[in-house]
């Protein structure tokens, strides 16, 4: 989406724009913030001069009071006459975001932006992802951390060596791609189970493991396997997670490829 | 807080990225004109002691002016290519270095607008640097001759400087583009761009060379480009005038056609 790379085949269009060819290209990326994974280091420059450079790159010429804001905002303004490598690991991160939000774009893609980062960054950045999303910002992140994901986004999309395997709302792919498991303990010896449900996945003693689609609710599982609620001890049930997701999307591709 | 949005500041696309990446350029030689402006005219100094006024009286180029004179336009020249071309080239390869280089794919910049920022770029370092040689060429020639050496045509001085670095930035970035390594950017400085320039008669005249090596150095673009300043400032060169002009317009469009074809297939990346 940043043109980096090369496009095999398709088309992006950001806000209406088509990215990727004719006169619309330069309205398109103006429309784009960037955060790289990897920290660029800016030479000669202080923190303040390559936001003004990278304001004007966008076609702001006086854009300082918006490089204030977000230098106050990204706790960098006691630091802005600093170069890029004065700055910390973390201050480094956060220039980058800072460089990427100058121009307020609609869309902002975050490329891996924790990899590698320590949990009160991690945590202090997803608090101000969420603030960019409440104020209407798109935001398009790229990431290992599933369970980020799960928390952060209202969609999400599988690619695997380039190729979009699934997209689709968080939840819904949830609930689409994974198995609730339930772990029933009884007060005693099952009698009339239902050996031959599918959902029913072992029997260990008084211990019954079940898995069946996020459609079913628990109470249809009881019903169908025949287990007597008064024999129930306890009953723990774990939802499936994007991970879950993730793997099983992965392996459904493997076995059609 | 209030966020500052777009709409308090007026936004134009098509003049301010280029007008951005002009002055970055400038800025970015400035940070160290010690080492991007000084130094060279410090070269253009030693060159002058030594060539100039030390062994300058026992060369004879054929032109009626002292050979001091002589060297003088050719040192104007070859500062004002090499720094042009040092410009561009290392502005790109520390780019490519430090990651930088990919924030002028990823802003509304075209290959037109980047090649021309950036050739502006390198055609101010090089007439900053052309200026500095050409005033401490003119003191040492007061020195020795006790009066200022007189500049022929002040035009042609101008076209030949311009058009001479703004090929040598466009070569600039276009090794730059091309280079895999510092190693090899290195190399094709030290193998093709230095030889060109230092064989270019800006020491010599090529009434100095054997027939053989006349006939050669006629096929190095870098003899225009130092023998028109050479014809702006004395009045006199090797070739002629048009020649000169000729060879330099082609070399100006070469260059272009070559950088506009290295940029649209680079990706911009890091090392």
């Amino acid at each position: 989406m940043v043109t980096l790379e090369r496009p095999s085949h398709g088309e992006i269009s950001v806000c209406g724009h088509n990215l990727l060819g004719g006169s619309e290209v330069k309205l398109a990326k103006a429309e784009l913030g960037y955060v790289p994974q990897e920290v660029i280091n800016h030479g000669y420059f202080s923190t303040r001069e390559i936001l003004q450079f990278y304001s004007g790159y966008l076609g702001l010429l006086n854009n300082n009071k918006r490089i204030d804001y977000l230098l106050e905002r990204l706790a960098l303004y006691e630091h802005r006459d600093k170069k890029v490598k004065q700055l910390s690991g973390g201050m480094k991160r956060r220039l980058m975001i800072a460089k990427a939000l100058v121009h307020s774009p609609k869309v902002l893609l975050l490329d891996e932006p924790t990899a590698g980062v320590d949990i009160e960054l991690r945590s202090s950045l997803w608090e101000f992802v969420k603030e960019l999303r409440a104020e209407g910002t798109t935001v398009l992140l790229t990431t290992h951390y599933l369970e980020e994901a799960e928390e952060l986004c209202d969609r999400i999309g599988v690619i695997d060596h380039g190729r979009l395997l699934k997209l689709g709302q968080t939840s819904q792919l949830i609930s689409d791609m994974t198995f609730r498991r339930m772990l029933i303990t009884l007060k005693d010896q099952p009698r009339s189970i239902k050996t031959e449900s599918p959902h029913l996945k072992s029997i260990d003693g008084k211990e019954l493991v079940l898995e069946f689609s996020s459609h079913l609710s628990v109470g249809q599982i009881i019903d169908d396997i025949g287990v007597d609620l008064n024999n129930v001890l306890d009953l723990q049930l774990r939802e499936g997670s994007l991970e879950d997701a993730f793997i099983r999307i992965l392996d459904q591709d493997g076995k059609e490829v | 807080m209030a966020s500052h949005k777009l709409e308090e500041s007026i936004r134009n696309l098509r003049f301010t990225p280029f007008i951005t990446l002009f002055w970055k350029e400038i800025r970015r030689f400035m940070k160290v004109s010690v080492q991007t402006v000084v130094t060279p005219a410090i070269n253009s100094a030693l060159y002058l002691i030594i060539f100039g006024v030390s062994l300058g009286a026992s060369i004879d180029t054929g032109y009626d002016t002292p050979y001091l004179a002589f060297l003088i336009s050719g040192l104007v020249m070859m500062g004002c290519l090499n720094n042009s071309f040092q410009n561009t080239a290392s502005s790109i390869v520390s780019g490519k270095f430090s990651g930088d280089l990919e924030d002028l794919k990823v802003v509304p910049l075209g290959y037109q607008q980047i090649i021309w920022a950036m050739s502006l770029g390198g055609i101010t370092r090089g007439l900053m640097v052309s200026s500095v040689n050409l005033l401490v060429g003119q003191l040492f020639y007061y020195s020795y001759y006790k009066e200022f050496f007189d500049i022929q045509s002040p035009g042609l001085l101008i076209f030949f400087l311009v058009v001479g670095s703004l090929v040598y930035a466009k070569l600039g970035i276009f090794v730059a583009f091309l280079a895999k390594s510092f190693d090899q950017m290195s190399a094709v400085s030290a193998f093709i761009l230095q030889p060109l320039s230092f064989l270019g008669g800006g020491f010599f005249s090529l009434n100095n060379l054997s027939p053989f090596w006349q006939k050669i150095s006629m096929y190095n673009p870098v003899l225009y480009f130092i023998n028109g300043v050479r014809q702006a400032t004395l009045g006199a060169s090797d070739v002629s005038v048009r020649s000169a002009v000729v060879v330099s317009l082609i070399s100006l469009v070469l260059s272009h056609m070559l950088v506009l074809f290295i940029l649209k297939k680079s990706q911009f990346k890091r090392w």
